[in-house]
C-alpha cells in the first residue's frame, strides 16, 4: 500500500533529527497512550444546551483574566532575585523537584509560579533573554489553557517555552505547533539549550523525515512540528492500527496472538498537550481544511472525462448556457445549457450518457474555468497546479482541491491530469485539535474570534498588553473607484516613502497582484523584493531584511510569519517601517496581522490600506452597494468613513459565512459519528 | 450546491470497504404505491418498519456480507444509471438502517454507540410522556399468542361470509331504529346523566376493547392469508385527555401487499363496533324504556355511532380513518409528508431556496398532500383549542398547567422552530435575507391586516318574539259571568263584548239607591217650602246618593268588557266561565296584538352595554329565526333596558328551554339566569313578510353591528372573556 498525503508526502529520505537521550520506557507507554487516545472529539451541544453554551461563550471573554495573569506575572518576577542567586546545580535540582511534582500532577499554583520563574532564569542564563512581565503573564494564561493575544513582535517563541517546559515535565508529550517546518527546526534547535537545562529533550518534525526519526521526535519531551505533520502522523498511526480501535482490542489481540499488531510501528504517543502558534489561523482559518491520507487510483477513463469536459465547456457560452454566482462561488447550467450539453454529448461513450454525471462534470469544468483563475486561486509551476491560499496569498504545494476539482483545473490548463485519489483517512484540523486534552495557543489576533474559540475549542481568549506602548500610526483606508487608480496611488505612496529612506512592506492578496505591482515598480526602476513562492528559509531571510533602509518588499500577506522585521539603523528616527496593504482581507484579523508588522516592540511605524471598489471582497459580499459607488466615483478617490464601513460590512458578512460553514462542518462530523457507527469511529 | 445529487461523497472512504448486510431477522415486503415499487423492511424483533425505494433496495440487496459497499455501489450505478443512489445517499441510507438497528456490519459491534442510541431513545420516550400528557400510550401485553389461537374462530368475520352477515345485521339494526328516531334523539340528554356515567364508561371500555381486538384479528387474519406475518405484539392503554382506553399496535399491516387488506385492518375496529351498535339497536328497540338492558343498549349505540364518526373515522386525526385514507390514497405517511410538502412549497416559492427536497413521489399525490395538510392543520387548531378549554374547565389549576404545556407544544415551539430555521438553517444561506423578508412581510401584513384594519364587528344575542301589545283582561267588578267571547277571536277596538256579566246585588242596590234618591227628592221639595235650612242638608244627601249611584253604574258597566285595541282575544277558560262568579280583578283572558310584535333579546354583560353605547335605540339589527337560518330579518332597536336583570322574559331562552343562557341551578322554572343580563327590545321592520312571518314565541338570534374593530382586537377580547368566564 502506498500512502501519500494530500498535504504531505510520505517521508522518503532521512532528514536531520534533533535527538536527545530518550528513556527506554517511553515507547511502550506512549503506544498504550496512543491506543487509549480518545477518538471522538467532544460533541457540540444541541438545542437548549447549545443556547446555554453560546450564552456562556458571551460571558467567558468578559471574565477579567488579564489583570489576574499580570498580577501573577508580577509575583513570578518577584522571585527573580531568589533564582538569580542559585548556582547551576541548585537550579537543576529545583528543576528535578518541580518535574516530579508536575509528573504526578500534584502541582499547586505556587509551583507553577516557581516553575515559570525557573524557566525565566534559565532563559536568562542560556539564551540571554529574560521574559518580561507581559510574556510571563501570557505564559501563565497558557498554562491555564487560554488563547493569548500577543501583539506581533512580542516574543511569542520565548513565551511558548514556559508552558512547554511545564508540559514537558508532565511527561506526556507536548506538541508546539509552528507555522512551517523551517520555524519548527529553527525554534527547536534554537531553544534546545534552554530545554536541556530544564532537564528536557526536544525534537522536531519536518515533512521529509522518515518514521523512525519522527518517532524519536515525538518521543521527546517537547516536539516542535507543524499542525500538518502532527495531524498526518496521527492519521497514519490510526491507519496503522487499522481495526484495532482501542486499548481493549489491542490487549485482546496481545492475549490472543501475542503480537502487538501495528503497535510497535506507531509514531506518536497520544495527543496530550498542544501549544499552537498563530492559533487563529490554525483554529479558525484553516479549521475546516481536512487533512487527507489517500492512495492514488489511476483511472484512465476518468482522466479522459475531465479532459473531455474541459473541451466541451469551451463551447458553452456564459449566461446563455450557464450562470456563475460570484458570491457563493458556484456555477450552474441553465435549462438551455443542459439541453445543449446533452446534444454535444450525443455519441460520446459511457459516463457521458448519464445526465447526472455528465452535468456534474460539466458544472465542475465550468467552475474550474470561471471561478478558478491562474494567479489567483492557483499558479502553474513545473507542470503542476499549485494552490494559492486565498486568505494569505501564499502557495501551498501538495494541497489539492476536492471532488475532482483539481483534475478539472488541470484539464483546463491542459496539464497532465493527476490520478484520482481514494481517501483512506481524513480529519479536519478543527476536529484534530479538539482531541487534544490540553490546548493553548498564542496569536497576534484572537479577539475577533473569541466567541467561536470558546464554543468550539473551549479556549478562553486573553488579551495581553504590549510591553511597550504601540506608537504605530494607523492611517485610514484610502478607497478608490477603480483598481487601476488604487495601484497608481500605491506606487505613488511607495515612491514617496522610499524617498525618505524608510523601508516599505507591501502586502498583496494574490500572486497575480504581487506580480503586477512588481512590474509597475520595475517600470519606475524601484528596486524591490517579491515574495510569493514557498521557500521558508529564504523568505525568512528576506523578511528579516525588510526593515533595512530603503528596502521595498512586496509580499503576500502572510509571508515570513513568525519572523521579526528588525529595523535597520536610523530607521526608527525616520519613522520606522511603512506597511501598505493593497487589499482588505475577508477577515479583519489578517489585516491586523499585516499592520502589526510595523511598529513592533514600541518602534515607530505606519500602516495604511489601499482598497478599491472593484476588489473581490466588496464585490462578493456587498455587491450592489459597491457597484453603485464604483459607478459614481469612476477613477476618483472616494475615501471616507462611509466607504470604510462598506468594507467592514463586507468583512462581517464574509466572517459570518465562514463561521456558519465551520459550524456546519462540525455538525456534519457529528452526524457521521452518530450514524456511521457500524463503520467504526472516525480517526 | 451546484449539483442536485453529487455523485461522490467525501466520507465515502468510511464505508467503502465495509461488508455490511441486513440483519438476518429483517424481512422485506414489496409494495406498490401509485405505480412505484417500494420495499418495506421489517425488523421482526421489534416490529419496526423501514420503507425503501426501488433503487435503495437494489443497493441494499446487493450487500450480502461478502460484497464491499463500494462494489455494490458500482454495480448499482452500472445497472440503474442516474437513479442509483449517490455516494452521499448511500451513506445516509446505511446510517439510517444502522440507526434502526437493521444493519449487521462485519466489524465488532459498537456497543457504546448502541447503548447511547438506546438511552437516547429511552430519554425521548420518557420525555414524550411528559411532553404529551394528554395523549400518552403505555404498552402492556403481547396479545400475539392469544390472537393466534383464536384467529380461526374469528377470522371468518373479515371474509365474505362475515361481511354478508355484517350487512344483514346492520340492515336489521337500522330497520329496528326506523320510526323510533325521535325516541333515540330524545334519550340523548340522559347519556351524560351522572347516574349513567359509570355505565357509559364500562360500555366504552368494552366496546373499544372489542374494537382493538377487531384490528388485531383482522391483522392476523390477512397476515396469515397472505403469509406475511401480521404479528400483533403490543397492546396497552392510551390516555386520551386522561381517559384510559385500550389500544393495539397493528403496524405489521404495513407489510401487507394488498392495499384493501391494509385499509380493512384499519377499518376493522369500526367494522366490529358498528356491528355491536347494530345489535344494540335491536335490543334497544325491543326492550322497555327504563330497564337496564335498554339503557345499556342505548349507551352502546351512542358509542358505536358517535365516537366512531367523530374520532375513529375522522381522517384528520391520527386514528383509524387516517390510516384507511392514506392506504386508499396510496400515500403512506400522509400527515408528515403533507406537512413537508407545504414546507417545500413555501421554501421553493416564497423563500426561493434552491433545490429544496420535494417530499412528493408523484404528481398525483401532491393534490392530496396539500388538501390533507391544510385540512389537518385547521382541524388541529380547532381540536387543540377545544381540548385546552376542556382541560381547563375540568381540572382548573392542574388544567392550566396542562393547557400551558399544550400551548407551548402546539404553538410556541413551532414558532420558535420557525424563527430558528430562519436564523440559522444552512439551507437558507443564500436566500436568508429573502426568506426573512418574506416572513416578516407576511407576518406584518397578517398582523397589520388583522390588528389595524377594522373589520365588521358583530355581537349576538338570543331573544324571543313577543306580541307588541298584550293586555290581560280582568273582571271589572264582581259578578256572575254571562258570556265570554270564545278564545282566539279576532276583535276590534270597541267591538263585541269580550265578557258580559251580571250582578243582582248591584242592580238591587241601584234600585234601592234610585228609590232613596226619590225619597230624598220628596224630602227636598217638602223642606224647601217648610224649612229652607233643612233643604240645604237634604240636597247634600241627594248628591251623596247620586254619587253612590254613579259608582254602581260604573260597576255595572264594568261587567261588560270591550276590547280597547284591535287584537286577538285569548282566554283559556272562556268556555268554562259561563255562570261562574268572578271577583273584581280576576284575570279572565288576554287581549293580544299579534300584528305588532316585539323581540326581547337578552344579551350578556358584555354585549348589552356595548349595544347601548354604540347602537342605541333606533339602530337596525339583523335577525335570524332559530330553525330557519335561511331567513334574514331586519329590526330596529326600540328600547334598551338600562339595568341588568336576572329574570328571563321566557324560559325558552334558558338552557333548560334549549336556549343559550345558563340558568340558575336552584331555579325550578328555568327563568332565572345564572348571570345578570340586559334586555333589548327590537321591533321587526320587514313586518309580516309573507315568506317568513314572525310568530310570537319564536326564538331569534339578533346580530348587533358594533363599530368596525380590527379582527385581532376582537379575538383578543373573546379570548379574555373566555378566560375571565372560567376564572
Amino acid at each position: 500500500m502506498s500512502i501519500s498525503t494530500n498535504q504531505q508526502r510520505m517521508p522518503s529520505d532521512a532528514g536531520p533529527v534533533q535527538t536527545a537521550q530518550v528513556p527506554a520506557w517511553t515507547a511502550p507507554v506512549g503506544a498504550w497512550r496512543m491506543l487509549a487516545q480518545r477518538r471522538d472529539a467532544p460533541k457540540l451541544p444541541k438545542g437548549l444546551d447549545a443556547a446555554w453554551d453560546a450564552g456562556v461563550g458571551l460571558f467567558v471573554p468578559m471574565v477579567p483574566r488579564r489583570g489576574r495573569y499580570l498580577r501573577r506575572a508580577e509575583r513570578v518576577l518577584g522571585m527573580e532575585d531568589e533564582y538569580h542567586g542559585l548556582a547551576g546545580s541548585a537550579l537543576r535540582e529545583r528543576a528535578v523537584q518541580l518535574r516530579g511534582l508536575f509528573r504526578l500532577g500534584r502541582e499547586k499554583t505556587a509551583d507553577v509560579d516557581c516553575a515559570l520563574a525557573l524557566v525565566r532564569e534559565v532563559s536568562r542564563r542560556e539564551l540571554g533573554m529574560e521574559p518580561y512581565r507581559e510574556q510571563v503573564a501570557a505564559a501563565v494564561a497558557m498554562v491555564d489553557g487560554c488563547l493569548v493575544e500577543l501583539a506581533t513582535g512580542e516574543g511569542k517563541t520565548l513565551v511558548a517555552t514556559m508552558p512547554a517546559v511545564i508540559a514537558g515535565w508532565r511527561g506526556r508529550g507536548c506538541h508546539v505547533m509552528t507555522v512551517n517546518d523551517y520555524l519548527a527546526k529553527r525554534d527547536a534547535t534554537g531553544l534546545g539549550k534552554l530545554y536541556s537545562a530544564c532537564g528536557l529533550n526536544v525534537g522536531w518534525v519536518d515533512g521529509e523525515m522518515p518514521p523512525p526519526d519522527r518517532k524519536r521526535a515525538y518521543d521527546a519531551d517537547i516536539t516542535y512540528c507543524t499542525n500538518k505533520e502532527a495531524a498526518a502522523d496521527y492519521l497514519r498511526d490510526r491507519l496503522q492500527l487499522g481495526r484495532m480501535r482501542g486499548l481493549t482490542e489491542a490487549l485482546v489481540e496481545k492475549i490472543n496472538h501475542g503480537g502487538m499488531g501495528g503497535v510497535d510501528r506507531l509514531v506518536m504517543r497520544g495527543l496530550e498537550t498542544a501549544i499552537i502558534d498563530e492559533a487563529d489561523s490554525l483554529l479558525i482559518d484553516e479549521a475546516v481544511t481536512p487533512l487527507i491520507i489517500s492512495t492514488e487510483v489511476p483511472n484512465a477513463e476518468q482522466d479522459q472525462a475531465f479532459e473531455q469536459a474541459a473541451k466541451l465547456v469551451s463551447r458553452l457560452e456564459a449566461e446563455e448556457h450557464y450562470k456563475v454566482n460570484l458570491r457563493y462561488r458556484d456555477a450552474d447550467l441553465t435549462r438551455g445549457g443542459k439541453a445543449y450539453v446533452a446534444e454535444l454529448c450525443d455519441g460520446l461513450p459511457g459516463i457521458w450518457q448519464s445526465p447526472r454525471m455528465r452535468d456534474e462534470l460539466i458544472v465542475q469544468a465550468i467552475t474550474a474555468k470561471e471561478l478558478f483563475l491562474n494567479g489567483q486561486q492557483y499558479v502553474v509551476q513545473e507542470g503542476k497546479v499549485v494552490i494559492v491560499d486565498e486568505s494569505t496569498g501564499r502557495l501551498i504545494p501538495d494541497r489539492s482541491w476536492r471532488h475532482g476539482l483539481h483534475q478539472a483545473v488541470e484539464a483546463k490548463e491542459r496539464l497532465e491530469v493527476s490520478p484520482a485519489k481514494d481517501t483512506m483517512a481524513r480529519v479536519s484540523f478543527q476536529r484534530f485539535f479538539r482531541m487534544y486534552r490540553r490546548l493553548s495557543g498564542m496569536t497576534g489576533t484572537a479577539w475577533e474570534a473569541r466567541h467561536e474559540l470558546w464554543q468550539v475549542y473551549k479556549l478562553p481568549s486573553v488579551r495581553i498588553p504590549t510591553h511597550k506602548p504601540c506608537i504605530r500610526i494607523q492611517h485610514g483606508d484610502r478607497v478608490f473607484g477603480s483598481s487601476e487608480a488604487r495601484w497608481t496611488a500605491v506606487v505613488e505612496d511607495i515612491r514617496g516613502v522610499h524617498k525618505s529612506g524608510r523601508p516599505v512592506l507591501v502586502g498583496t492578496r494574490s500572486v497575480e497582484a504581487s506580480e503586477k505591482l512588481s512590474s509597475m515598480l520595475t517600470a519606475l526602476a524601484l528596486k524591490h523584493e517579491v515574495l510569493n513562492a514557498v521557500r521558508h528559509e529564504e523568505e525568512a531571510g528576506i523578511v528579516e531584511q525588510a526593515g533595512q533602509p530603503g528596502r521595498i518588499t512586496v509580499a503576500t500577506n502572510m509571508a515570513g510569519r513568525g519572523t521579526d522585521i528588525k529595523l535597520g539603523p536610523g530607521i526608527a528616527k525616520a519613522g520606522g517601517l511603512h506597511v501598505i496593504s493593497t487589499d482588505r482581507n475577508e477577515s479583519g484579523r489578517i489585516d491586523r496581522q499585516l499592520y502589526g508588522r510595523a511598529g513592533r516592540q514600541g518602534d515607530p511605524g505606519s500602516a495604511i490600506a489601499y482598497v478599491s471598489l472593484e476588489d473581490e471582497l466588496v464585490r462578493k459580499y456587498v455587491g450592489g452597494a459597491s457597484r453603485r459607488a464604483s459607478k459614481r466615483s469612476g477613477d476618483r478617490e472616494v475615501s471616507g468613513s462611509r466607504m470604510s464601513r462598506l468594507f467592514s460590512r463586507a468583512q462581517a458578512r464574509a466572517q459570518r459565512l465562514a463561521r456558519r460553514q465551520r459550524k456546519s462542518v462540525l455538525k456534519s462530523d457529528d452526524w457521521m459519528e452518530e450514524n456511521l457507527g457500524f463503520a467504526g469511529r472516525e480517526y | 450546491m451546484p449539483v442536485d445529487r453529487p455523485t461522490f461523497s467525501e466520507s465515502w472512504y468510511r464505508v467503502a470497504e465495509l461488508k455490511p448486510r441486513l440483519r438476518s431477522l429483517v424481512q422485506s415486503y414489496r409494495q406498490r404505491y401509485r405505480g412505484r415499487t417500494w420495499h418495506v423492511l421489517r425488523d421482526s424483533a421489534n416490529n419496526k418498519f423501514f420503507r425503501l425505494d426501488e433503487a435503495s433496495y437494489h443497493f441494499i440487496g446487493l450487500l450480502d456480507g461478502r460484497r464491499q459497499v463500494a462494489d455494490a455501489w458500482k454495480v448499482c450505478c452500472e445497472q440503474l444509471g442516474d437513479s442509483a443512489p449517490t455516494q452521499g445517499e448511500a451513506i445516509q441510507l446505511l446510517g439510517q438502517l444502522y440507526q434502526s438497528n437493521l444493519l449487521d456490519a462485519d466489524l465488532p459491534a459498537d456497543a457504546a454507540g448502541m447503548f447511547e442510541r438506546f438511552s437516547k431513545r429511552r430519554r425521548k420516550e420518557v420525555g414524550g410522556y411528559f411532553m404529551n400528557l394528554l395523549f400518552s400510550r403505555i404498552p402492556l401485553i403481547d396479545p400475539d399468542h392469544f390472537l393466534d389461537s383464536w384467529v380461526k374462530a374469528f377470522g371468518w368475520c373479515f371474509g365474505p361470509v362475515g361481511i354478508f352477515l355484517w350487512v344483514v345485521l346492520l340492515g336489521t339494526g337500522l330497520w329496528a331504529l326506523t320510526g323510533r328516531v325521535e325516541a333515540l334523539w330524545d334519550q340523548k340528554s340522559g347519556i351524560l346523566d351522572p347516574s349513567n356515567l359509570p355505565w357509559l364508561y364500562v360500555c366504552m371500555i368494552l366496546i373499544k376493547a372489542i374494537h382493538e381486538f377487531g384490528h388485531g384479528f383482522a391483522c392476523k387474519h390477512f397476515g396469515q392469508q397472505s403469509h406475511s406475518g401480521g404479528e400483533v405484539h403490543t397492546m396497552g392503554i392510551m390516555f386520551i385527555v386522561f381517559m384510559p382506553l385500550p389500544y393495539v399496535d397493528a403496524t405489521s399491516a404495513w407489510s401487507l401487499r394488498n392495499k384493501w387488506h391494509r385499509a380493512f385492518i384499519g377499518a376493522a375496529g369500526m367494522y366490529v363496533e358498528v356491528a355491536i351498535g347494530a345489535a344494540a339497536a335491536i335490543v334497544w328497540a325491543n326492550s322497555a324504556t327504563g330497564t337496564l338492558p335498554h339503557a345499556l343498549a342505548y349507551n352502546l349505540i351512542f358509542i358505536a355511532g358517535v365516537t366512531t364518526i367523530l374520532f375513529n373515522a375522522n381522517p384528520l386525526i391520527k386514528f383509524d380513518g387516517y390510516y384507511i385514507l392514506s392506504d386508499l390514497l396510496e400515500t403512506p405517511n400522509l400527515a408528515q409528508r403533507g406537512k413537508d410538502y407545504i414546507y417545500y412549497l413555501v421554501k421553493k416559492y416564497a423563500y426561493g431556496v434552491q433545490r429544496p427536497r420535494d417530499p412528493s413521489h408523484s404528481p398525483g399525490e401532491r393534490f392530496w398532500l396539500v388538501v390533507y395538510a391544510i385540512g389537518a392543520s385547521i382541524y388541529r387548531v380547532f381540536i387543540s383549542v377545544s381540548i385546552i378549554l376542556f382541560v381547563v374547565d375540568t381540572l382548573k389549576y392542574m388544567g392550566i398547567l396542562l393547557a400551558m404545556s399544550g400551548v407551548i407544544g402546539w404553538m410556541i415551539v413551532p414558532v420558535f422552530k420557525w424563527v430558528h430555521y430562519l436564523l440559522a438553517n444552512p439551507e437558507l444561506h443564500r436566500v436568508r435575507v429573502r426568506a426573512q423578508l418574506v416572513t416578516v412581510i407576511f407576518v406584518t401584513v397578517l398582523i397589520g391586516g388583522l390588528g389595524i384594519i377594522p373589520a365588521p364587528y358583530h355581537v349576538r344575542g338570543e331573544g324571543v318574539v313577543e306580541p307588541g301589545r298584550i293586555e290581560t283582561v280582568f273582571a271589572g267588578a264582581d259578578g256572575f259571568i254571562d258570556g265570554v267571547l270564545p278564545s282566539a277571536t279576532q276583535v276590534k277596538a270597541g267591538g263585541v263584548d269580550l265578557v258580559t256579566a251580571r250582578n243582582h246585588e248591584l242592580q238591587i242596590e241601584r234600585r234601592r239607591l234610585l228609590a232613596e234618591r226619590g225619597l230624598y227628592a220628596a224630602y227636598y221639595r217638602q223642606a224647601r217650602s217648610d224649612e229652607p235650612a233643612q233643604a240645604q242638608i237634604v240636597q247634600g244627601q241627594i248628591l251623596a246618593v247620586e254619587e253612590q249611584l254613579s259608582r254602581v253604574d260604573q260597576k255595572l258597566a264594568a261587567l261588560r268588557i270591550q276590547p280597547n285595541f284591535d287584537g286577538v282575544w285569548v282566554s283559556d277558560k272562556a268556555d268554562r266561565m259561563g255562570g261562574m262568579f268572578a271577583k273584581q280583578g280576576e284575570p279572565i283572558g288576554v287581549l293580544v296584538d299579534f300584528q305588532q310584535l316585539v323581540i326581547r333579546v337578552t344579551t350578556d354583560q358584555y354585549v348589552g352595554p356595548q349595544v347601548m353605547r354604540h347602537s342605541g335605540e333606533g339602530s337596525t339589527v339583523q335577525m335570524r329565526v332559530r330553525g330557519r337560518p335561511e331567513v334574514l330579518l331586519e329590526g330596529r332597536v326600540v328600547k334598551v333596558l338600562k339595568a341588568a336583570r336576572r329574570e328571563l322574559p321566557s324560559a325558552a331562552l334558558g338552557y333548560a328551554g334549549g336556549g343559550s343562557i345558563a340558568i340558575d341551578s336552584e331555579d325550578r322554572e328555568g327563568t332565572r339566569a345564572q348571570e345578570p343580563f340586559f334586555e333589548i327590545q327590537i321591533e321587526p321592520v320587514t313586518e309580516s313578510d309573507v315568506s317568513a312571518p314572525l310568530y310570537a314565541g319564536q326564538r331569534v338570534v339578533a346580530r348587533f353591528a358594533l363599530p368596525d374593530t380590527p379582527l385581532l382586537k376582537q379575538w383578543w377580547l373573546t379570548i379574555r372573556q373566555v378566560i375571565q368566564q372560567r376564572f
